[in-house]
């Protein structure tokens, strides 16, 4: 298992205030993260797999989500992840980097995704209670039951849709072909 | 001061039984440790037990812990608690119970 003992030592090591006041709160985001991430590991769908590029920074890692069902079947998709320090008072930062045809991502990679909100009147935005595996098992539910043709971030992609499923289709499956597969 | 009676391994009198018909003591052994109803056991925003320091105030205090006399526990209308510093800093954007969802107001503070 990833420990920070390495950087967590390192940060106790400045001393200018400034810097002090970012690593108090960097070091509350990793402390809550080093609990998150095991727990993402522990309950991670078969359609997921998470890559941490450095083992000592647990608030950057890459998600790839295969899905094996619906539109998107066969594809592979990579979201990058990250937390700041402000975490979990702040949302995860999530963006898709395989270009795909989704209603709710958009070619450019923003994710659209109600947790995923800072400020949310309706209660089903971010909150300190939510952790990672939820934001896992949201991003995972985009591809089959949260896929939501009604408040799209993609509007030609709901439209043709609502229109044309078979076009839609094979739309979702020349963007697959071209830019999912690998 | 106060921290050391957590630490009094034969306090016996059960003087904070009495008072309070909201918990239901769990547990009871020879370190005096205890546990509330799940509920309110465990900061659902730091995930530290709502009767230590919150994280936050872990990570000022280096390895005394003479700021959790300030660390105090909050309830809302809505019976969830937290810690004071964790929700405060909550409610600045968003007041709501993080875990029910209800317009958060203060129902009490303590210990
Ligand atoms: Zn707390
Ligand atoms: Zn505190
Ligand atoms: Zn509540």
């Amino acid at each position: 298992m990833i420990t920070l003992r390495g950087k967590l030592k390192k940060d106790g090591d400045v001393s200018n205030s400034k810097s002090k006041e970012y690593n108090k709160r960097a070091s509350v985001r990793d402390k809550l993260l080093v609990k998150e991430v095991q727990e993402m590991e522990q309950t991670l769908p078969s359609t997921c797999q998470v890559t941490f590029d450095d083992p000592h920074r647990l608030h950057e890692f890459i998600l790839m989500i295969v899905p094996d069902e619906g539109y998107w079947a066969g594809g592979r998709f990579y979201f990058q992840i990250s937390m700041s320090e402000e975490y979990n008072m702040a949302p995860p930062k999530v963006k898709c980097t395989t270009k795909l045809w989704h209603p709710n991502i958009s070619e450019e990679g923003a994710v659209c995704l109600s947790i995923l909100r800072q400020n949310s009147i309706d209660g089903m935005g971010w909150a300190p209670t939510r952790k990672l595996k939820d934001v896992i098992w949201g991003l995972n539910s985009l591809f089959t039951d949260l896929l939501n043709f009604d408040d799209p971030l993609n509007r030609d992609a709901a439209e043709l849709y609502l229109k044309d499923k078979d076009s839609f289709r094979s739309k979702v499956k020349d963007y697959v072909r071209q830019y999912a597969k690998r | 001061m106060a921290d050391s009676e957590q630490d009094n391994t034969d306090r016996g009198d059960g003087d904070n039984l009495k008072s309070d018909k909201l918990f239901t003591l769990k547990k009871w052994n020879a370190v005096a440790m205890w546990s509330w109803d799940v509920e309110c056991d465990t900061c659902a925003i730091c995930r530290v037990q709502v009767m230590d320091a919150c994280l936050r105030c872990q990570a000022e205090s280096k390895k005394d812990f003479y700021g959790r006399q300030d660390c105090v526990v909050v309830w809302g209308e809505c019976n969830h608690s937290f810690h004071y510093c964790c929700m405060s800093l909550w409610v600045k954007q968003n007041n709501r119970c993080p875990l029910c969802q209800q317009e958060w107001s203060i129902q009490r503070m303590g210990k």
